[in-house]
């Protein structure tokens, strides 16, 4: 004699059964493989920078010192001085970046497909060079000397020749150029990815109510590219607030620490200094401000997005 | 089809599991002995101390030390393995770029090479992991009596010894003969006596050349961009009563009013033209290519291979060769002193890289350590030791590296070798005695206030005033009013 609960029990029971001796069970084997490889390499770092975060680290025997790296970080004006400087590169990249990508994406769009995937693997190939070998180059642009290219373009209209990456007023300046003018092939591909989904009917109608190209850019293409805008800033954001190379490779942060960005900041206390508890601290602050911006930037600008 | 599937599904997700299993576990197989993972039962203790004659394998990070280092590798395997038939010396290779990288990885870890090749300002930061290995107790009197004490030294921090030296190079500044002579330069006295700092200021001001406006010859650049700011400053202050960073009685030293005269000096000769205004940019590269295309008198830092590398250049240049430097002249490279400040008597920067010993996780028993010693030995004398300095023009420094050296030719200015000898006469001395955590506190203020305002200092955007404060206070913090210099 059954239940009838008892019975929708054991039905409960036979279908999970059942599911795992399907197909299920390859489902699962394929899970397991990303989710094992996501555990050890995402989710293992982070949760062991977490408890690290409360130790002073070594190898031989690290110490618990509770709030230490915390308290020390939010004491240190160097610290501070990073964020403000990786605001300050964030605000001055990223927008630009998200325009010139777009322009660039709706100049190429009207070509022809040969010639479209042509431009589309000229502006990728920076992405995929390496940026050791991008440096070497932008170090000689930015040469502080007449020979300089960027002074030799500045000496035609007058201008004495600047030191670019050696000069507070200038260093700052000179790495916002350098991302302005680089690696904007996978912002250009999303776009472009973005645009061919529109579908032409839209820009039949407004042709047929006499639309101007400007008219048809801002009441179609922008409102239908939103979820990608949206998508672009806040992985740009996040991306910048990590910026490291740039700084590391052309001013090592310096003049007076003028461009030392909180990544590099990391890096310094981690590897030059084997302080790895406070550089744990440190990251795990930052993970938090571009969890906070995140949040944000979803809350005020993706309110009328839909995926 | 489906079924084939399922398998090499299977196989593809058994094969990423036990790829990842793997790496995590390497460290089990760390018994201790060889921090790299020993292949032999020798590294066990049960395997005995001393001279057992059981097989061990030691393990060498290595970076291109000299231009034919590398290429030898193989050789010096088989050397050592010759000498000691039970020994095995696998050496792993690195570049300048990735050793400091890899080292750190490894160490950081918990599973460092036994032997690596690194500066000996590097030793404290180990020491301060606890993952150096102290081989006072294995090193034997024989070792340790080939060397020159003052190199030794170096591989000291505290009472421990942490290896041994390859070479010790004076940082000193090079000329153009040339260009030296032309000014009216004494180079040969200067080589002998050295140069007072108000010698040296006249001497880069009539080096000068200029074009109008526009200055075609410097009279010195110094490499500063970035953290070779610090060398810059570290050299100039060794002759400026400031050998290291803290005092004998162990208070920090560059709180003294000297630093602040040095400051005011390095702001002076750009104010008079003699260094480009834009020289917090120049950075090693650079530079040397200002030298050898005759945009400059004088450069620094000097090594002495950099008369190789002028020597090189000149034979390409004589030869048509393409790969000459553009626009290069011929240079004959001449050491020379760095000038002292204040009456100070003169006290060279010297660098001494060797091959340093580490350890793992676990205690390293006496014959691995024993083993670990043999080698770092072989790579830091004899033979191999005098290969690799005549490559880099660098004084011998142990006995048996001198002896193997007298069958071997090198072509070098003897005014320049006399010169180098002279400064090493007045090499700074090695300061064990400098606690690792006090080294550690020094070496953080050099990096985030005295070399990032000397960079704004050589920008000219602060004063030297600013900056001998910013030190000053930033000392005081790290260790307190009674530990610092005050005078």
């Amino acid at each position: 004699m059954t239940t009838p609960t008892m019975q929708t029990a054991q039905q409960a029971k036979t279908g999970r059964k059942r599911r795992i001796r399907g197909d299920g069970v390859w489902g699962y084997a394929f899970i397991a493989v990303a989710l094992l490889v996501y555990a050890m390499f995402t989710a293992y770092p982070v949760v062991s920078a977490f408890f690290i975060s409360f130790q002073h680290y070594k190898p031989l025997g690290s110490t618990f010192t509770g709030f230490d790296n915390y308290a020390a970080t939010f004491r240190d004006p160097l610290f501070w001085k990073s964020i403000r400087n990786t605001l300050l590169y964030t605000v001055l990249t990223v927008p630009v970046a998200l325009v010139l990508s777009f322009c660039v994406a709706i100049l190429i769009l009207p070509l022809k497909r040969r010639l479209q995937t042509t431009f589309k693997a000229i502006y990728y190939l920076p992405v995929v060079a390496s940026g050791v070998a991008l440096s070497v180059v932008w170090l000689w642009i930015f040469d502080p000397m007449p020979a300089g290219i960027f002074n030799r373009f500045i000496a035609v209209v007058g201008a004495h020749n600047q030191n670019w990456l050696g000069s507070s007023a200038t260093a700052m300046f000179s790495l916002v150029i350098m991302a302005w003018l680089s690696s904007h092939g996978a912002s250009i591909i999303i776009y472009l990815a973005a645009l061919l989904g529109v579908d032409e009917s839209y820009y039949e109608a407004a042709e047929l109510d006499g639309a101007t190209f400007l008219q048809k850019l801002w009441h179609i293409v922008i409102p239908f590219l939103k979820p990608t805008t949206l998508f672009l800033l806040v992985t740009g954001v996040i991306g910048s607030f990590q910026v490291f190379q740039n700084a590391f490779l052309m001013t090592g942060g310096g003049p007076d620490n003028a461009t030392t960005m909180v990544g590099l900041l990391i890096f310094n206390n981690a590897f030059k200094y084997f302080e790895y508890g406070k550089a744990a601290a440190q990251s795990l602050i930052l993970a938090v401000i571009i969890a906070g911006i995140s949040l944000f930037q979803f809350k005020f600008l993706g309110k009328d997005v839909e995926y | 089809m489906t079924r084939k599937a399922h398998v090499l599904a299977s196989v593809l997700a058994l094969t990423v599991s036990m790829t990842a299993l793997a790496a995590c576990s390497s460290n089990s197989k760390d018994n201790g002995a060889s921090p790299s993972g020993s292949q032999s039962p020798a590294g066990s203790a049960s395997a005995g101390a001393g001279s057992s004659g059981a097989k061990d394998t030691i393990t060498a990070l290595l970076p291109p030390v000299s231009s034919g280092f590398q290429d030898r590798f193989e050789q010096l395997s088989k050397d050592f393995n010759a000498q000691y038939p039970n020994l095995t010396l696998k050496i792993e290779p690195a570049s300048w770029e990735d050793m400091t990288q890899k080292l750190d990885t490894q160490v950081n870890a918990g599973s460092p090479p036994d032997i690596a090749f690194i500066g000996s300002e590097g030793i404290s930061k180990y020491v301060q992991q606890g993952m150096m290995m102290d081989i006072t107790d294995s090193v034997t009197p024989e070792m340790t009596d080939d060397y020159d004490k003052t190199p030794l030294e170096y591989m000291k921090n505290g009472t421990g010894l942490y290896g041994f030296p390859a070479y010790m190079e004076v940082h000193a500044i090079g000329g153009n003969k040339q260009f030296l002579e032309e000014a009216g330069i004494d180079w040969k006295k200067v080589q002998k006596d050295g140069w007072t700092f108000d010698e040296f200021r006249e001497a880069i001001k009539k080096g000068v050349v200029k074009e109008g406006n526009e200055t075609k010859r410097y009279g010195f650049v110094f490499a500063t961009a970035g953290v070779t700011s610090k060398d810059y400053l570290n050299i100039l202050i060794k002759n400026a009563g400031m050998p290291a960073s803290f005092t004998t009685d162990l208070k920090y030293a560059y709180t003294s009013k000297n630093f602040l005269e040095v400051l005011k000096d390095v702001r002076v000769m750009i104010d008079d033209g003699s260094m480009p205004k834009e020289l917090s940019s120049i950075d090693a590269g650079k530079r040397w290519n200002m030298f050898l295309t005759g945009q400059t008198m004088i450069t620094g830092k000097g090594l002495a291979t950099f008369e190789n590398s002028a020597n090189k250049n000149n034979a390409k240049i004589d030869a048509n060769d393409g790969s000459a430097v553009k626009g290069s002249i011929k240079v004959d490279y001449i050491v020379l002193p760095v000038p002292t400040f204040l009456g100070q008597e003169p006290k060279s920067s010297t660098v001494v890289d060797g091959y340093v010993t580490f350890r793992g996780k676990k205690e390293p028993t006496a014959e691995h350590k024993a083993n670990v010693v043999k080698a770092a030995y072989f790579l830091a004398s004899g033979q191999v030791a005098a290969t690799t300095n005549n490559d880099l023009f660098a004084a011998h420094i142990s006995k048996s590296g001198r002896k193997a050296a007298e069958s071997m030719t090198v072509n070098r200015n003897p005014d320049n070798v006399a010169a180098v000898q002279t400064l090493l006469s007045h090499a700074t001395p090695a300061r064990p005695d400098i606690p690792a955590e006090l080294g550690a506190k020094a070496i953080k203020i050099e990096d985030e206030v005295i070399i990032p305002k000397l960079q704004a200092l050589l920008a000219n955007e602060i004063k030297p005033e600013e900056m001998y404060e910013a030190v000053k206070a930033a000392a005081v913090k790290a260790f307190g009013a009674d530990g610092v210099v005050t005078d």
